[in-house]
């Protein structure tokens, strides 16, 4: 099963889904919006909400970058560090957590902080996308700093099959550079320098004769 | 914003003609006015806007060629709608097979069986058929979600009534949906419980049976319950609700919408407190006090002996007069107090009495704001209320009018609000202070800004400022919606004043879709008001030949011996009034102490001799009158339990054996008598009445109301603020959840309140207290302790405590003033 | 063709410093622009027959015509989640041009009068949205955002929001939602956007190419743009190219060029000379097309003749060696995993589908599951509150009629594997057995 949930996240073979089980605990306090006057605020985590408080005055716009924050100071979506936005913020953690899962890039466990996403999708994978998902696994399936996940098409079909290593986009990648890729992954690294889309340029002839 | 005007247009479904509001939904037209039934699931117009999510409405609309959701188009001119082409009979079959796909199907052991919506569209308009051979969507079920509501995931067809509910309506936030697509479920954060004063709607909103009821989960079903429509007396807003009865007992309580009273949703308070009519603690014979404790006795013997007391204390007896109590009751312990044992000294009002002349203009018909118009009005004030503890499900519709009518809110009072985030001003004044702040925000709207009033208030001139140029930029509707306790305490005849004069400076006199609108203490202050209930009032607000002693007086006659009998009807001024101290004095010296209850509350436990057991709300029949001055009827829902009789027979009975028989032989006589005797509610009657009830004030008798004095008044200037000498100002307030009913229920018995002591960051700091410790209040040498509770919103300098809890309550403290230090 | 439009000089190094881009006559057409009347510019816009390139193909005049006037708060928003399977081009428009967008953002900003803007990029684009960031605090630097800009008297705000992978963030509505920081899920409409968008604002969104395409429309002029393409297709395109395909990647056409054109001569079709089994014209979400519409003309119209749309302009080209099972497959499993679950046809039709394609992979469906699949895509179409459920009904849909032949030998195939290796599995256990007893 939990190797299902890797190939895409939150989506499973089986019947049962994440929180198939999650109930209240009834000794809890309800969670409403934390009192800013007792929930203490790491400095930074404060300062980048604030920020994007600033750069987005109307309504909750805020919360995608809040949970960014959130996710940069962790290293997931902890309901600790919800919490604490949600007491910057002025909202309950709840109307967060309804944000976060809704969205691929939030972790709502904690996982390696290196994120390796491989496309996985059509056009990837009529070019051997799973092939390259499976040889990756092997190198850094277990490396607990690696969260590296199937994803849905990147918008790099043209480099496919492809990854974006911490964001950087690498393709196409050969299953004889795997070894390679996981080593500069785990190094941290650049990854593939020559590989990289930043790099490509475009396929068009008329640009290059231009 | 002023309320839509509806024009009507005309559209043909399934080839009837139709007329219909323009903007109406079409499923809404159709079932309305077209007797055509769209399927639906999401939609519920008391939600919100429609949001067109589950798709099983879906029409065909010529000249459109994709099929529409009928529950969210509006309908207009010349539309031809047909809800039973082929098509459209696809598309419903198609979306219940969609439905059902991940459905369980366990109704023979589900809650919802029998009236629940999704078997009603299954069969009106499913197919019939399921292809679905794959694995169903599974969850542990049932789980808890709080104390009160159990979810069942697997039933759950992801209908966003629940969440959007919590979001848009209760606007608590804390039930959402996490996760995408399929995965989707319905949650809380991080596991904590969806507790919030209106969660219980949830469980009535929810067309499936994912959301149940706990207190009510397996204990019936549908077609073993009658259901029997009354009104919830448990607080003045009086929601109408509806018993679900099933031998003689209540097993739970729905809403029966309202739109001028409760907008179809009820607090949890009145949706699970009926449990507190079926428990053992309730009182439900007479008891009599036998060496020191209380015994239960024969009726004969409780009523003879009662009648012996009072015929000895004669006109040496003082009442107090619950807010619970009926009209019919009051009348007749009027009648019993003041005809048959001849004294004067009765009072339904906590606090002392107000001038005659001043209630008289407060409660003018022409200056009467009704509940709806909460919602419509340009700007709403609240002026010292805080409606989710005083009047909750007004919290809700003002919530409404913010969100949807652009209505605007305005606060100003001395513990920050629950509203406070929907406001476009929140202003705050010393605690007890709202008739100086009131003085002060009536000078600045009439131009003559006064920085001594405002600081008299213990309030920011600027604050007051802003809040009179928001009021007079607002537009004309305006609304005040004040609390009792503007009108409570040493200044309440000035707060009158003061708060008179700010509807004149509003010129809200006689105008339409504004007003001023009071919370009061009690459920049925108004009506009990209207009827003389008062020292210094006659029924129908009329001149008392004789002025007898308010229940401040009384007390103070008890403590001193002038009085010797105490009638408590629904009453418990432990708990009611604002000072233990006085009443533990006087108490103590009463020598009798009749007492109508419920529950052995401290002074009924402690000091009552005799005790008559009350009739739960379910029980009782009779009228009561809202604040908004609908005259509502309570039905009889179940039978009285144990040998609990009806108390209008037992007052009745009670004056006839002092020698002054009412003549009231039954409860709807007593109606009529009541109907018949207050001018302003001449031609009222129970039929008229009916399940909804009547604004009187709209009525034409209300040309018969007695005359008042009116505005402007000249005011007296209120004292300076004490100086705090580091000493902190106790401000008190009633908790939603402090009710014995709470208390009495099971279910709720996890909400009742433990004493908090609320407290600003900077006086904790000054303080060395941190959040959570035991801390002591004390003040003359009185104290209580609770748990402080750090917020970052409390005014510095303020301290908050919670009155009318059994236990360490902030009645126990004399104040002003108080000290405030670690345990 | 003409000249590339918005791929001129794509490549040169530093294109998307704004220094470059001055250099070679960039931000002339925002000054010309904001020299015209409002009611003129939209007429314009109208006249060039510029239809959007995020997939609706709506006219942008007509839209930006839709924005009521008045003094309300108005936003351009500009869609760059670009998440539809198989579309790559705002990528390259962003990273590579980011002061082309900007400049015909503010244009069309200017036009209907929007004072406060976004650009939502999709999360994943992290580099592409450090480098469209770093461009607008450029523009702001140099005065070409904010306030009076120009000396024209009209003040501009931009920010960039970005998504955290969410496909359906791409869909207009969603994408408000999600910029005001919801749950992206679509919104009912109407109300249109153009008249309760962001925060209940007029709002007008576009495409990141549509509004790359504005300068071009103001040195052209109507005429000039119009002229270009074909009649109701005007203008050059991006075309994403990928898949089985020998030069994948971005490439400007005119309208109306055969699609064989760009297949072929272009991206040089699959490698090794293998053979079309088939195309999806415009995005994983469009009707699949086959070898025998190769000769389609590339344009809105004539594509639409064929039974599919152009969409976002992503041709995945698939070829003869590949499964249309695993096709189905990936589609399934995609859309479903991208569904809000707002409504239920799209929630439970999709997720539904996925599983009956896995169950043609493990060998467990029937002929008869084939005919339930093809059902169910249909009681889909049309029912849905946004077209997410459709855009994998259609293209399943469509594989399903044109490749019946294909899925059902695979079923046969897949349940005889199945049953072959279970047979061998008991056959083994019974061994075992055997060996226990005796
Ligand atoms: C499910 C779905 C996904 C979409 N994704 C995108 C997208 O990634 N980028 C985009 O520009 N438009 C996308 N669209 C189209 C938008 O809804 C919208 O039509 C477009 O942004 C309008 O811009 P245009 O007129 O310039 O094309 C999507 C639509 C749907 C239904
Ligand atoms: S919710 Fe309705 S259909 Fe579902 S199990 Fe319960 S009674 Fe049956
Ligand atoms: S729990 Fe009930 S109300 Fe809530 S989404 Fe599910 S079916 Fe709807
Ligand atoms: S069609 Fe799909 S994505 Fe669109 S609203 Fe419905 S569930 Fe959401
Ligand atoms: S399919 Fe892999 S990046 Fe698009
Ligand atoms: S009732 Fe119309 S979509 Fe749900």
């Amino acid at each position: 099963m939990a190797d299902v949930q890797r190939h895409v996240a939150r989506f499973t073979h089986g019947s049962r889904i994440p929180g198939w089980d999650r109930a209240a605990d009834l000794e809890k306090e309800p969670a409403v919006v934390p009192d800013a006057a007792t929930t203490e605020v790491p400095g930074e985590l404060r300062a980048a909400i604030e920020d994007a408080v600033r750069r987005f005055p109307v309504g909750d716009s805020a919360f995608i970058p809040a949970l960014y924050a959130v996710q940069a100071q962790y290293g997931w979506c902890s309901p600790e560090g919800i919490e604490q936005a949600a007491a910057v913020l002025g909202r309950t953690p709840a109307a967060l957590t309804a944000v976060a899962t809704f969205y691929d890039m939030f972790e709502m466990e904690p996982l390696g902080r290196k994120s390796v996403y491989v496309c996985t999708n059509i056009s990837c994978s009529l070019v051997g996308a799973d092939q390259l998902l499976a040889a990756l696994e092997e190198e850094l399936g277990e490396d607990p700093d690696v969260n590296l996940r199937g994803f849905e098409c990147l918008g790099a079909c043209d480099i496919a099959p492809m990854a974006s290593v911490d964001g950087v986009y690498v393709g196409p990648i050969e299953l004889g550079e795997v070894p390679e890729l996981a080593n500069q992954i785990r190094q941290g690294d650049d990854p593939l320098p020559a590989k990289q889309l930043i790099r490509r340029p475009c396929a068009d002839p008329k640009v290059a004769e231009q | 914003m002023p309320r839509p005007t509806e024009k009507l247009v005309s559209l043909t479904i399934d080839g009837n003609e139709v007329q219909a509001p323009a903007g109406m939904m079409l499923a809404d037209a159709a079932l309305k006015y077209g007797d055509v039934e769209i399927p639906v699931f999401c939609y519920d117009a008391k939600i919100g806007p429609p949001v067109g999510a589950c798709r099983m409405c879906l029409v065909e609309v010529e000249g459109i060629p994709k099929l529409q959701a009928g529950c969210s188009v509006a309908v207009t001119d010349g539309m031809v709608v047909h809800t039973d082409t082929p098509t459209v009979k696809a598309a419903q079959e198609a979306v219940l097979e969609f439905i059902l796909i991940n459905h369980p199907l366990d109704c023979p052991v589900c809650d919802k069986g029998g009236e629940c919506p999704l078997q009603d569209n299954a069969f009106g308009w499913g197919g019939g058929l399921s292809r679905f051979i794959e694995p169903k969507r599974h969850f542990e079920k049932p789980l808890a979600l709080s104390p009160l509501i159990a979810i069942d995931r697997e039933r759950c067809i992801l209908c966003y009534r629940c969440v959007r509910y919590s979001q848009e309506v209760a606007e608590d936030d804390q039930l959402v949906l996490e996760e995408r697509g399929a995965d989707t479920f319905v949650t809380t954060f991080d596991g904590h419980p969806y507790v919030a004063p209106f969660s219980g709607n949830i469980v009535e909103l929810c067309p499936v049976g994912a959301l149940t009821s706990r207190p009510y989960r397996f204990r019936a079903r549908p077609w073993d319950i009658e259901q029997a429509g009354s009104v919830c007396t448990l607080c003045p807003a009086q929601c109408n609700v509806s018993f679900s009865v099933r031998d003689e007992r209540v097993l739970r309580v729905l809403g029966r919408d309202h739109e001028g009273v409760d907008d179809g949703w009820l607090c949890d308070k009145g949706r699970f407190a009926y449990q507190a009519i079926h428990v053992d603690q309730r009182i439900t014979e007479p008891l009599m006090r036998d060496g020191g404790e209380l015994r239960p006795v024969t009726w004969e013997l409780a009523i003879e002996t009662a009648a012996k007391l009072l015929s000895h204390a004669g006109a040496k007896t003082g009442a107090l007069v619950g807010g619970e109590t009926t009209n019919e009751e009051g009348l007749l312990l009027t009648h019993l107090v003041r005809e048959a044992l001849g004294s004067n000294d009765i009072d339904s009002r906590p606090g002392g009495a107000l001038e005659l002349e001043l209630l008289r203009a407060l409660n003018a018909p022409t200056l009467q704001a009704s509940v709806p118009d909460l919602q419509y009005a340009h700007a709403v004030l609240l002026l010292d209320c805080e409606p989710v503890d005083d009047a909750p499900i007004l919290d809700l519709r003002l919530r409404k009018g913010v969100r949807h009518h652009g209505v605007k809110l305005l606060i100003a009072s001395s513990r920050p609000s629950a509203l406070d985030e929907r406001a476009a001003h929140s202003a705050r004044f010393a605690p007890g202070c709202g008739e100086a702040f009131a003085a002060a925000l009536g000078a600045a709207l009439a131009g003559k800004p006064s920085a001594s009033l405002a600081q008299a208030a213990g309030a920011d001139a600027d604050d007051v400022a802003a809040l009179a140029a928001q009021l007079r930029e607002a537009g004309e509707e305006v609304v005040i919606l004040w609390g009792e306790r503007l009108t409570a305490g040493p200044r309440r005849n000035e707060g009158a004043r003061a708060l008179l004069n700010l509807a004149d400076e509003l010129g809200l006199d006689g105008r339409d879709g504004g007003g001023l609108l009071e919370i009061p203490s009690g459920t049925n202050s108004r009506g009990l008001r209207e009827l003389g209930v008062l020292p210094n009032a006659s029924i129908g607000l009329g001149d008392a030949p004789t002025v007898g002693r308010d229940s401040q007086q009384i007390g103070e006659a008890l403590a001193a011996g002038d009085l010797s009998a105490l009638i408590l009807l629904h009453s418990d001024p432990l708990l009611d009034q604002p000072s233990s101290e006085l009443w533990q004095r006087a108490l103590g010296k009463a020598s009798t102490v009749i007492a109508h209850a419920a529950f052995l509350t401290p002074a009924v436990l402690e000091h009552a001799n005799i005790v008559f057991p009350a009739e739960s709300y379910a029980e009782k029949e009779g009228t009561v009158v809202h604040p908004d001055s609908r005259v509502q009827r309570l039905r009889r829902s179940i039978a009285r339990q144990g040998e609990t009789r009806a108390e209008w027979a037992l007052l009745a009975e009670l004056a006839a054996l002092l020698g002054n028989d009412p003549k009231a032989l039954t409860c709807s006589m007593v109606s009529a008598r009541i109907f018949d005797q207050v001018p302003f509610y001449n031609g009222l009657s129970l039929d008229l009445l009916g399940g909804v009830g009547i604004r009187w004030s709209e009525r034409q008798a209300a040309a018969s109301f007695p005359g008042a004095p009116s505005a402007p008044f000249t005011l007296d200037p209120p004292p300076a603020a004490s100086s705090p000498n580091g000493l902190l100002r106790l401000g008190s307030f009633r908790s939603i959840w402090a009710s014995p009913e709470v208390e009495a229920s099971p279910a709720l018995a996890f909400l009742h309140p433990r004493q908090r002591v609320e407290i600003s960051p900077a006086d904790a700091e000054r303080l060395g207290i941190s959040n959570g410790e035991i801390v002591t209040v004390a003040s003359n040498g009185d104290s209580v302790n609770g748990l402080a509770q750090i917020r970052a919103n409390a005014p510095v300098g303020t301290v908050f405590l919670q009155s009318s809890i059994p236990q360490q309550s902030a009645a126990l403290l004399g104040g002003p003033m108080v000290e405030v230090k670690r345990a | 063709m003409t000249d590339t439009l918005l791929f001129k000089g794509i490549d040169e190094p530093g294109l998307n410093t704004i220094d470059v881009y001055l250099a070679r006559g960039g931000y002339t057409q925002l000054q010309r622009a904001l020299k015209m009347k409002r009611g003129d510019l939209i007429t314009e816009l109208t006249g060039s027959g510029l239809r959007g390139r995020g997939g609706a193909g709506f006219p942008i005049g007509k839209k930006a015509s839709f924005i009521p006037k008045g003094d309300m708060q108005k936003y351009v928003v500009c869609n760059a989640d670009e998440s539809e399977p198989g579309t790559f081009k705002d990528r390259e428009l962003i990273q590579k041009n980011p002061h082309q967008l900007i400049e015909g953002l503010i244009i069309a900003a200017f036009a209907v009068d929007a004072t406060i803007n976004y650009i939502y990029i999709r999360g994943e684009y992290e580099q592409q949205a450090d480098i469209l960031d770093a461009a607008i605090s450029e523009a702001r630097d140099r005065g070409i955002i904010g306030e009076n800009i120009f000396g024209s008297g009209f003040s501009v705000e931009l920010e960039l929001a970005r998504g955290a992978g969410a496909y359906i963030c791409g869909e207009e509505t969603g994408l408000l939602d999600s910029l005001e920081g919801k749950r992206g899920n679509p919104r009912l409409k109407p109300p249109f956007p153009a008249n309760e968008g962001l925060f209940n604002g007029p709002t007008l969104i576009n495409n990141v190419e549509t509004l790359s395409a504005i300068p071009s429309i103001i040195e052209l002029g109507a005429e000039g743009y119009a002229a270009i393409g074909v009649k109701d297709s005007a203008g050059t395109k991006l075309v994403s190219i990928s898949g089985n395909i020998e030069r994948p990647g971005n490439y400007e056409v005119e309208l109306g060029i055969s699609s064989r054109e760009i297949i072929y001569g272009l991206a040089g079709g699959p490698p090794d000379g293998r053979k079309i089994k088939c195309w999806f014209p415009g995005g994983s979400s469009t009707p699949v097309l086959t070898a025998d519409d190769l000769d389609v003309g590339y344009d809105y119209d004539s594509i639409e003749a064929a039974g599919s749309m152009l969409g976002s302009g992503a041709i995945i080209v698939v070829d003869e060696t590949q499964s249309v099972v695993e096709l189905a497959y990936k589609l399934a499993k995609f859309y479903s995993h991208e569904s809000c679950g707002k409504c239920t046809p799209c929630r439970e039709g999709t997720r539904w589908t996925f599983h009956m394609v896995e169950r043609i992979k493990e060998g467990t469906a029937t002929p008869m599951d084939l005919d339930i699949m093809a059902a169910v895509q249909e009681q889909i179409i049309g029912h849905c509150l946004c077209v997410l459920g459709d855009a994998m009904a259609m293209p399943i849909g469509s594989l399903i009629a044109k490749f019946r032949d294909e899925f059902e030998a695979e079923i046969e195939a897949n349940r005889n594997e199945r049953e072959r290796k279970l047979a061998a599995e008991f056959a083994a256990a019974e061994v075992e057995i055997e060996g226990i007893s005796a």
